[in-house]
């Protein structure tokens, strides 16, 4: 089958005039649909990339997030002789007991003030977390009131740089560097000495363990004995599989995402509808010509259908375009999970970018069905006729 | 045949386009009313009546951390005070149902009332949640989203306190600012942790609004200096401070809003000049006939008006009746659970419909006005 496709191309190009308001129309609704679905992708990225698979996190049993998790000294003892425990090069077991506070902070824009996650751990908690760099200044010292926060949420709040000092809990907080989390959960946090962090904040108990194992058959076995023993009413879990569950956050964004997504291309159909009836009105005599140079029915169908996705294409690619800009952008937002403020990037995939691409030349081809019928079904005489 | 004929004829001469012009307009104020509304759940303070007298009190630290149960005779004794209940968040989940439900909160069973006068709950139910310690009452629309009825039982799993705790619910209220929350006994939850002396949160009420800043002021100086210091704010500002929280979001959608009634405008104005292109020659003839440019104009900017207008009565009263009589909090999963289409919102759609009409109606109106009469006889398409 013959198709006249050259002809269509051609004609995307030469009447760009009438066609450019549809192609930026669909370059709009594809720019928000990559944007808002690069949140999700961000938000589910900063939790994938968080977990370390020779890591185990233990936490109170029906606790949702760490900060509302407990985990007694007691415990703590029990759990840190356990044989199925790595060792580092001093002997010392890779057990980190963490304390997770929220503190609330005057935004940087002004804007109120928000949560803040404070996570208290030792040296071995920093090993346990190698993904965690510093930037620029240098850890806390344990037993010094120093904190060493996030770049991304140094960013976003009042004396959070090095060398500012906070106050909370009636005492004077010193940050003495800043580090970059690898896009990771860590990135929302600030990290102090665990001791301090449960003395300022009155604390008896730990929030969670995190734990090296030796073997990924030890983190089987250490989560069964947590699960068997009745006297400890502690949940074990990897730590990937821990953080993966927190991406729970990213659903509220999913479906903004598809309700916009929707909403936007039924508006983009019309529109392309319009475009492309007027553009098959105005080339009457110009199909007529094509069937009389023995194209046929089903070639002009296939053609205009052809160019109207040709022509959503375009759309779609600009509107990645226009998205672009916004890859690696950080933003914030309180996680419902932990009740803090999450940053995460917008994350523009290739296989994202493909979707909004596809999601266009869908649209292109759903607003061009009608038109392109209406163009194969014009009869040859009437329409090399008219005006 | 009269001038509005004339109009109204020109505007269906092409029914497709028409149709299809309405009904793009229509979607994109549709998305613009949601949007809208969404923003305004997210960001607007829950009101009630009583709020004006209502004072919220914190830990300075965050919400999240707990105050000291001794507080609550200082803050008793303060002058202009007149009633103190805790307000403890339980964090409550059935069990198996890892979605969150209703909030719950630990509260003095006495004191509910005189801190929560919009609470509507009949004398005989309210008698029967102060005499028994596990009983609880319930927010209407909780209720019924989960028919419940007075003298079920039910069992909840604290996210945030070990153990689950048994319920019976006495009551059944409506009238709160938020009529989905539980309020239980503090002295029933103490119990069953073992009574560490903690709350949540000081819910007080005052009793003039000229109290208020006193009060506020008064309990954040008493605990200056302790080791629970005191962050204590009008119900209001709590309720804003909550929405601060939220972030960035609020900015994301406002600049979604934005790119689509840029989106709109862009679209629909050139649908406009496709019209008007079509009938060039015989603009061109009423020309010659003598109307004005003026006259041409308005024959646009009325065809564009009225289309544009079309669309936002179909888009606009759409969005009001799925959401008016709709069930939301199934269509977003819990997310909203109230969606209401203000007046103000569907104003602001409207007028911006009214500006697109308009908008779309000046470059092809220009267009006419600079054609000579010869030349747009000469136009064939």
């Amino acid at each position: 089958m013959a198709l006249p496709l050259k002809y269509n191309f051609r004609n995307v190009i030469v009447r760009w005039r009438a066609t450019l308001a549809t192609i930026l129309g669909i370059a709009m609704v594809v720019a928000v649909y990559v944007l808002v679905q690069a949140l999700a992708v961000g938000l589910e990225k900063s939790a994938s990339n968080t977990g370390d698979p020779r890591n185990v996190m233990i936490v109170r049993k029906g606790a949702t997030a760490e900060s509302s998790s407990q985990v007694s000294l007691a415990q703590l003892q029990t759990i840190r002789y356990w044989p199925q425990i790595a060792h580092d090069e001093n002997g010392a077991p890779l057990v980190s007991a963490d304390v997770i506070t929220l503190i609330s902070q005057p935004r940087i824009d002004g804007r109120g003030e928000a949560n803040v996650s404070v996570r208290g751990l030792t040296p071995i908690g920093l090993k346990l977390r190698p993904q965690v760099k510093l930037v620029t200044g240098r850890w806390f010292t344990p037993g010094k009131r120093e904190v060493a926060i996030s770049q991304k949420i140094a960013r976003r709040f009042t004396n959070f740089h090095v060398g500012d000092s906070f106050r909370t809990a009636g005492n004077t907080l010193t940050v003495v560097g800043e580090f970059d989390g690898s896009n990771s959960a860590f990135d929302s946090e600030v990290w102090m000495d665990a001791d301090e962090a449960r003395s300022l904040f009155d604390r008896q108990n730990y929030s969670s363990l995190l734990v090296r194992v030796t073997s990924p058959q030890a983190a089987q076995e250490i989560i069964t004995r947590i699960e068997a023993d009745k006297r400890l009413p502690l949940r074990a879990e990897a730590e990937v599989k821990y953080y993966g569950d927190q991406t729970a956050t990213a659903m509220p964004i999913r479906i903004l995402g598809n309700f916009l997504a929707t909403a936007m291309s039924i508006g983009a159909i019309f529109a392309a509808m319009n475009t492309m009836y007027a553009s098959v009105g105005a080339r009457t005599r110009e199909i007529g010509t094509l069937r009389v140079l023995g194209f046929r029915r089903r070639s002009v169908l296939a053609g205009f259908i052809i160019e109207g996705a040709l022509l959503a294409a375009i759309g779609g690619v600009l509107g990645c375009l226009l998205a672009l800009p916004l890859h690696g952008y950080s933003t914030g937002t309180m996680s419902f999970n932990s009740f803090s403020e999450t940053v995460f990037e917008f994350r523009i995939t290739p296989w994202l970018a493909a979707k909004g691409i596809i999601f266009s030349v869908v649209v292109g081809v759903i607003g061009s069905l009608l038109p392109a019928l209406r163009a194969s079904r014009l009869p040859v005489i009437a329409a090399l006729k008219s005006v | 045949m009269t001038l509005s004929t004339f109009i109204f004829k020109n505007a269906l001469r092409n029914k497709r386009r028409a149709l299809l012009s309405v009904s793009s307009v229509a979607a994109s104020l549709f998305l613009l009313v949601t949007l809208q509304v969404a923003l305004r759940e997210l960001t607007l303070p829950v009101e009630s009546a009583g709020a004006e007298l209502r004072v919220c009190a914190r830990n300075k630290v965050s919400l999240t951390n707990p105050l000291p149960a001794r507080q609550r005779s200082i803050i008793e004794k303060i002058p202009g005070v007149e009633g103190v209940t805790s307000f403890t968040w339980f964090g409550g989940q059935f069990q198996n149902e890892g979605a969150m439900t209703f909030a719950q909160f630990a509260m003095d069973a006495k004191a509910t009332r005189l801190v929560f006068t919009d609470l509507k709950l009949t004398d005989t139910e309210l008698a029967a949640y102060q005499a028994e310690k596990s009983a609880a009452i319930i927010g209407k629309i909780s209720a019924d989203k989960y028919h419940f009825k007075v003298g079920d039982h039910f069992t909840l799993d604290s996210t945030i306190y070990p153990g689950s705790l048994e319920f019976k619910i006495a009551g059944i209220f409506s009238g709160t600012a938020d009529d989905r929350m539980m309020m239980f006994h503090q002295e029933y939850l103490d119990e069953s942790i073992g009574t560490p002396g903690l709350v949540g949160m000081w819910w007080i009420k005052v009793k003039t609004a000229e109290d208020m800043p006193i009060v506020i002021k008064t309990i954040n100086d008493a605990f200056a200096n302790t080791a629970a210091e005191v962050r204590a704010e009008s119900e209001r500002n709590f309720q804003l401070g909550f929405i601060s929280m939220l972030g960035n979001i609020k900015t994301l959608i406002a600049s979604i809003s934005t790119v689509v009634v840029f989106t709109l405008v862009l679209v629909t104005a050139s649908t406009m000049s496709m019209a008007v292109r079509e009938r060039f020659r015989e603009l061109a003839i009423l020309k010659a006939l003598g109307f004005r440019r003026r006259e041409l104009f308005v024959f646009i900017l009325a065809e564009s008006f009225g289309l544009a207008v079309a669309g936002a009565i179909i888009g606009i009263g759409t969005a009001y009746c799925v959401y008016t009589f709709g069930d939301i909090s199934k269509m977003t999963h819990g997310i909203f659970v109230s969606f209401e289409v203000t007046p103000h919102i569907m104003g602001l759609a409207a007028l911006v419909a009214a500006l697109l009409g308009i908008i779309s109606a000046i470059a092809p109106s220009l267009a006419v006005a600079r054609m000579s009469v010869v030349n747009g006889l000469k136009t064939l398409d």
